[in-house]
């Protein structure tokens, strides 16, 4: 308790208004001399002794007084007469026997007086401490409050960016799924790159070796993947062979019994991993009861079906038309 | 209880006051000389001292316990105690009243706290206007010396500029023995609350009365 808080308390002391740890905290602060503190006391307590002047004044009933006489016993008396009037000087803290009178008169022998002395300063050490605790928890408490709302302030920064990086994660998947969708859209173009080199060809471009003949070369290679591939309901005679050539990534397919493609429509083989990806096209034109088809097919290994199916012209970036042909991978 | 001859002379003395010899009995200018007196164990001196403080020492009484019979009862005690006691009055620490009036005001406040204390009225009555004398007990005002009547008006008017709720909160401590805890809880006001308008009540009393302090002397 600092030397403010227990001038504060005077005035409260003086009207009676302190608890009982705080009295006796005051209490020793004004043993041990305190001028600023005593003199204030003495302020304030005069004017609490002058408050009941402002009251409404009633008469005792005269009977009191006649009883109070009757009442005084002669060893009261001789009390009186044998103690000394006046005591020589204002000693510390002798000014709250105004307020705390014993009840017993005091011995003159010096050991009660200063067995009260002791008595008086343990109560107050006493007090002091007990305040000194009280002080110390509310200290605590507060400490504890601050604690707590600083602990509410990081949880609810936490639940934020928790927040973030949810969507932050939403975002990422966003992206690697468009990702993959461009390189499904790579790979059809290299597809479709591949096609038009082969008509190329065809049209009398350079000289490429004959698919049969490299078809011969591949199948004299020792480990070329073979995936057969057999008929749908819509082409049951059909059948196909699917090589990979795991060298030069390339997928062979060789279809027959195929029915030729109406107009406006063409062959697309799909290469089936999450979901169905072209990797390439081919028409069968009337008569023909085979065909030859080569792709790059650089993502082979992944792949858990193939299937040819009937698009329209230029294919699709998604399989749509009926299934002719169809292999399951093991 | 056989009276002696001084006990006697004592009832006759009183007996014979008149209320123009009491009107001259001041509670505030008791002199310190009459204390030691009543110290020597002289009677006559005793009852001096009675017929100067027994009025306002039982308005405080009845004030703070609510009830005439318990009032009377604390003064007995409480003279009874003064008869046996008055040796530990110092005039170094104060007026003889102000002596009086702590040592009522203390054992009052006792009585009140003790367990299975009469309940007494609520808290809220005005500072003057409570318990009005019935039967018997009239009003002594007619009867107040010059002095007191003086010291009554200037204490009135300086309670009176005070705001209601400082009044209000000075009242529960020194009439009702609430601390300021139990002030706050009663008045459902925060405890800082009550120590400020405790604290600038009495301020504001002290820089009132000072001018009587510095008339008259430190009670």
């Amino acid at each position: 308790m600092t030397h403010e808080e227990l001038e504060d308390a005077v005035p409260l002391y003086a009207v009676g208004a302190l608890e009982r740890t705080e009295r006796q905290v005051l209490e020793a602060h004004l043993l041990s001399g305190c001028l600023a503190c005593h003199s204030s006391l003495k302020e304030h307590q005069s004017v609490a002794v002058l408050l009941p002047f402002s009251l409404t004044l009633t008469q005792p009933p005269r009977a009191i007084k006649t009883k109070i006489m009757a009442a005084r016993t002669p060893a009261a008396a001789a009390e009186s007469v044998s103690q000394p009037p006046n005591k020589p000087s204002l000693e510390p803290g002798e000014w709250m026997n105004h307020l705390f009178p014993p009840d017993e008169p005091s011995p003159a022998s010096s050991f009660a007086w200063v067995a009260g002395v002791v008595l008086l300063a343990l109560l107050a050490g006493g007090g002091y401490f007990a305040w000194d605790s009280y002080t110390r928890i509310a200290e605590d408490t507060t400490k504890l409050a601050q604690l707590q709302t600083e602990l509410d302030r990081t949880r609810s920064a936490l639940a934020e960016r928790e927040r973030s990086l949810t969507a932050s994660r939403e975002d990422i998947q966003r992206r690697t799924s468009d990702v993959a969708a461009l390189k499904d859209q790579l790979i059809q173009r290299e597809a479709e790159l591949d096609d038009a080199q082969a008509q190329l060809a065809l049209r009398g471009g350079p000289p490429l070796r004959a698919p049969q003949d490299e078809l011969g070369l591949l199948l004299r290679t020792p480990d070329v993947k073979a995936i057969p591939m057999a008929g749908t309901t819509m082409a049951k005679p059909a059948a196909g062979m699917l090589l990979f050539d795991a060298r030069t990534k390339k997928a062979w397919l060789y279809a027959v019994n195929l029915p030729a493609c109406p107009d406006g429509a063409t062959y697309q083989v799909w290469a089936i991993y999450e979901k169905p990806v072209s990797v390439g096209l081919f028409c069968v034109n009337n008569g023909d009861t085979s065909h030859l088809f080569v792709t790059p097919l650089p993502n082979f290994k992944n792949a858990k079906q193939f299937i040819v199916s009937l698009e329209p012209v230029g294919g699709r970036s998604e399989l749509s038309g009926p299934i002719y042909l169809s292999s399951q991978l093991p | 209880m056989s009276l002696t001859n001084s006990d006697v002379r004592v009832e006759q003395t009183t007996a014979m006051d008149s209320p123009l010899q009491q009107a001259q009995l001041a509670a505030s200018t008791i002199d310190p000389k009459l204390m030691a007196r009543v110290a020597k164990g002289d009677h006559q001196a005793f009852s001096q001292l009675y017929d100067q403080s027994s009025t306002l020492l039982y308005s405080m009484a009845l004030r703070i316990l609510g009830s005439r019979e318990d009032a009377a009862e604390l003064l007995q005690e409480v003279y009874l105690e003064i008869w046996r006691k008055v040796v530990r009055y110092d005039v170094g620490r104060g007026t003889p009243i102000a002596w009086l009036i702590t040592l009522t005001h203390s054992r009052a406040i006792d009585r009140l706290r003790m367990p299975g204390a009469r309940p007494r009225h609520q808290a809220g009555e005005l500072h003057t206007s409570s318990l009005a004398p019935t039967g018997a007990d009239r009003s002594s005002s007619p009867f107040e010396s010059h002095a007191d009547q003086e010291l009554k008006s200037l204490v009135s008017r300086a309670w009176a500029d005070l705001p209601r709720p400082q009044q209000q909160a000075i009242e529960l401590a020194y009439y009702e023995g609430l601390s300021r805890a139990e002030i706050a809880a009663r008045l459902n006001e925060p405890l800082d609350a009550v120590k400020t308008r405790i604290k600038l009540g009495m301020s504001k009393l002290r820089e009132a009365l000072r001018c009587h302090w510095d008339r008259a002397g430190s009670l």
